[in-house]
């Protein structure tokens, strides 16, 4: 019971982080100066799910401050408080204390201090907004809990099936009452232009989804609740706590465009029933067989011998001006946050009602490695049998097809792990904000490129990289305003944050507009330190190294936010435990860019597979530049350990690549191939290997999965005969100086 | 392990030997016994780490034990096989000679390896008595060495890697 409790609740937190990013986004926006009502509504729907799921999870001080934020947020979506500049970043501030509300609420921590935050609120609310149209305060209290169970009286009867004293309790879910009054007075008489239907599904109630907001969304907009058709309920022996047997109807004026009423079921699962009907009957957005029958809706109350029910179901034709309806929502709505997410069929009426809205489901992404990994496993059969069967058969039409399919379906699981580098950009705006708080400097976020997709592996591992470099820009390259000005630069610095995709791979560049690095101290502090000796000879770029090295720091003094000498270093291991580069590029006085490059995916490699002696190896092809067969003394010796290759006038360095893992050829030059590889540590360089054997994807199989990462290599792979290939890491290999046999494996010496 | 196993403090564990002598080690860890096959080598590591193998599309380290244990590199002949055993969540293989036989033992029949054998080669975990199914009547009862696990992970010495 309290795993599948813990399950919903990881969803509750999941979506939460998603509301979180949304409602960012929106902010954002509008602190960029879009303020259009779109943008605000997103953010209100982010803030009021974030409630709604906190309520329904008894996280108390998270609702209340999401209740007093969405409250804001309604008044500024109605228009009668002005989205200022100053509005925006209250609300921000605000939103920023949602996110540790949330975090609290997720790790059990102490809640944050919301109450200054909650006065800039309540002076927002006083000082913009139209008191006289304010919204009562949603009745999301404890009280009408006991109210609504004993007025229905049948909470006790479901106990066979949950154990109410057990696992209700301690959920803390609160029905919430509706005043029936709500409903009772229709405010104008303007023509019904929508007929909405709305029958949760069994599934809606698993996710933990409440009608009740949903009506009152519709609600917000004019609409009214016209009936509620109970006609499902069965006897109360056969009721399945779980489910949902309501569905109500709701008349919304016709000034309210049709799209806002579906943006009202965002959140509802979409094999719910949901009809929006035009009141002349027109069917809008995919036919709904309920429709032809809507008229002849049985309207008699259902029968409900074992239950005492005050308020009596009186279901009206969908009419401007609704009769009193009784509204159930309370005795359903503590069901669905307990009921597992069983894959039950839905009951008959709760068709998907042809919403056109974009499906998505949440797939636990381990599941996507195996199916990824099966797909790949597929891809090395399909190509074994291929080798076994006789070249005739090979010919014919069955085989090509398949492959085709099995690369479709291979690009299709990869194209599933592709997710906006945004994802992990999205943390940095309130970062800064901390950031700017805490030391006095002003800084503005410049992003570009957010939408290049990376695989959801590298956007999960670039995050502590990312605000490791952010720290170390605000902290030490972007100067204090004073100091700005001093230097001709406007007071608030900038960072610009962007990713590209560069062949195979993504760049991440963190570009601040600071002081740069201080070489000279730099140096000073490394020599301190006793990371380089006092009379090493260093050129720019490796004292600009120097900062990545562990235990360096130059902060005069340790502050919160870097200094303890431990970021850059665990940036650049990160970065290369990835199999990407750091590269860090600094103009004193004019800032400093750090650049990562990044794989594109974890999973797959487009490679060359070249043969030194026995062993196969994989070649990345991103790397690949062309391929030389060497004339004779095209290839020359320049000391005993180091060869070069003529070309086009042009003398690249060769390294024999056997000779680096150990493998020795006898295999003249002439005799060799040799690969003309692009690197970002050494250029361009030339790799002897005896022969290349063909070209193609192979699944790329981490060696820490059961070993650790070795220098050189990217990982291994899985040849189509069983046979297990090494992938070269061409960057490590080419470390100008011949630095890889230099290389010890860490932890290794034993 | 079945929980009957925990209440009368038995466990199975698998003998193999290495040269003259036997070990064990605990039947639960294993996770099947290949044949020999040579593995890919690679680059930059200790000799004892003779290369990655395949196992059902997982690769997986090749470790030559006896090499690892300080004894002389196992001689490779038709008994010679791979035991995969998995260590904190991972996979390695270990070449061994030849596989003996899966037998109980009681925990408080396990003798602490003495001291001197200590050091950081060992993973000797304890010795224990065993009978040997030999037709050898003569010597019906053998040592076993009882490896550490543990203490044979390749990446014992790396912190953020260690399970």
């Amino acid at each position: 019971m309290s795993d599948e409790l813990d399950e919903i609740q990881a969803i509750f937190f999941e979506e939460c982080v998603e509301g979180l990013a949304v409602a960012e986004e929106g902010l954002s926006a509008m602190a960029a100066g879009d303020t259009s009502a779109g943008v605000i509504a997103g953010v209100f729907r982010a803030v009021h799910s974030i409630k709604g799921g906190s309520g329904a999870f008894g996280h108390t001080a998270l609702l209340g401050f999401s209740h007093r934020f969405e409250n804001v947020l309604d008044e500024v979506r109605a228009g009668r408080i002005a989205p200022t500049p100053e509005v925006t970043q209250c609300l921000l501030g605000a939103f920023d204390i949602l996110s540790d509300h949330v975090s609290a609420a997720q790790t059990g921590g102490d809640a944050p201090d919301d109450g200054l935050m909650l006065e800039q609120l309540d002076a927002i609310l006083a000082g913009g907004g139209a008191p006289a149209a304010q919204p009562e305060p949603e009745p999301v209290a404890p009280e009408p809990v006991a109210a609504a169970e004993d007025e229905f009286g049948f909470v006790p009867v479901a106990a066979p099936i949950i154990d109410l004293d057990a696992d209700f309790d301690p959920f803390g879910f609160e029905p919430v009452a509706v005043a029936l009054d709500d409903f009772d007075a229709p405010e104008a008489a303007e023509p019904a232009g929508w007929t909405v239907r709305f029958g949760p599904s069994r599934a809606a109630m698993a996710n933990g989804g409440e009608p009740l907001l949903v009506i009152r969304e519709l609600e917000s907009m004019g609409g009214e609740v016209t009936a509620v058709d109970s006609e499902a309920l069965p006897p109360l022996a056969e009721l399945d706590p779980e489910d949902s047997y309501f569905v109500w109807t709701l008349t919304v004026p016709a000034s309210v465009d049709e799209r806002d009423i579906r943006d009202c079921f965002d959140f509802v699962a979409p094999d719910s029933l949901i009809e929006v009907v035009r009141a002349e009957d027109t069917v809008v957005g995919g036919a709904e067989p309920g429709v032809a029958a809507f008229e002849e809706l049985p309207f008699e109350p259902v029968p409900f011998e074992p239950i005492s029910f005050e308020a009596e179901p009186v279901l009206a034709e969908p009419v401007p001006t609704p009769a009193p309806v009784a509204v159930a929502a309370p005795v359903e709505a503590p069901r669905p946050a307990v009921a597992a997410p069983k894959a039950e069929a839905p009951k008959p009426e709760a068709k998907s009602g042809g919403v056109e809205v974009a499906q998505s489901i949440r797939v636990d992404l381990g599941k996507l490695d195996q199916l990824l990994n099966l797909v790949g496993e597929l891809v090395i059969r399909s190509s074994i049998l291929s080798d076994r069967l006789p070249p005739a058969d090979q010919e014919r039409v069955e085989l090509p097809e398949l492959s085709r399919l099995i690369r479709q379906i291979q690009d299709n699981v990869m194209s599933l792990r592709a997710q906006p580098i945004k994802q992990a950009f999205s943390r940095v705006p309130r970062m800064l904000r901390d950031l700017m708080a805490e030391t006095g400097k002003r800084v503005q976020l410049e992003t570009t490129g957010e939408m290049t997709e990376v695989d959801k592996g590298v956007i999960e591992k670039i995050g502590d990289p990312l605000t490791h470099m952010i720290r170390n820009a605000v902290d030490h390259g972007i100067e204090g305003p004073e100091e700005r000005e001093a230097a001709g630069k406007p007071a608030e610095g900038t960072i610009h944050l962007s990713a590209e995709q560069k062949g195979g791979r993504i760049i991440v560049r963190v570009r601040d507009d600071g002081r740069g690095i201080n070489r000279e101290r730099v140096r000073a502090k490394a020599i301190e330190r006793g990371i380089i000796t006092a009379d090493a000879q260093l050129s720019d770029e490796e004292i600009d190294g120097l900062i990545c090295a562990p235990g360096f720091s130059t902060a005069e003094t340790i502050s919160n936010i870097s200094g303890r000498g431990v970021g850059m270093d665990v940036v650049r291991s990160n970065v290369e435990s990835l199999g990407g580069r750091l590269e860090i590029n600094s103009v004193p006085g004019e800032g400093t860019t750090f650049s990562m490059a990044l794989p594109l995916t974890l999973a797959i490699l487009d490679g060359m597979i070249v043969r030194l002696g026995e062993q196969r190896f994989v070649l990345p092809l991103a790397n690949v530049i062309e391929t030389v067969q060497p004339e004779p003394g095209q290839v020359q010796a320049t000391s005993p350990t180091s060869e070069v290759i003529e070309l086009r006038g042009q003398y690249l360095p060769v390294r024999r690549v056997g000779e680096m893992f150990g493998l020795r050829s006898q295999r003249a030059p002439e005799d060799s191939l040799v690969i003309i590889v692009e690197s970002d540590t050494a250029g361009h360089v030339g790799l002897m290997v005896d022969t290349i054997d063909n070209r193609r994807e192979v699944v790329i199989k981490s060696l820490e999965d059961n070993l650790h990462p070795i220098r050189g290599l990217g990982g291994a792979t899985i040849l189509g005969d069983g046979a297990i290939a090494l992938i070269l890491d061409v960057d490590a290999l080419v470390v100008p100086g011949g630095g890889f046999s230099k290389y010890v494996l860490k932890g290794l010496a034993a | 392990m079945s929980t009957e196993a925990i209440a009368n403090d038995e466990r199975k564990i698998v003998t193999f030997t290495l040269g003259n002598q036997l070990f064990g080690i605990e039947m639960a860890s294993l996770i099947e016994i290949r044949e020999w096959e040579e593995p890919t080598p690679l680059p930059s590591v200790p000799s004892y780490v003779l290369g990655v193998a395949n196992l059902r599309g997982s690769v997986i380290p090749i470790v030559g034990l006896s090499e690892r244990l300080g004894w002389e590199p196992s001689v490779l002949h038709s008994r010679s096989c791979v035991l995969v055993v998995t260590i904190g969540g991972r996979n390695a293989g270990f070449l061994v000679d030849e596989v003996q036989d899966i037998v109980s033992i009681k925990g408080s029949e396990i003798q602490p390896a003495p001291d001197t054998e200590v050091n950081d080669q060992s993973a000797i975990a304890g010795l224990v008595k065993i009978e040997r199914r030999t037709s050898d009547a003569s010597n019906p009862e053998a040592m076993c060495l009882l490896l550490d696990l543990e203490a044979l992970s390749l990446t014992r010495h790396i912190p953020e890697l260690a399970a």
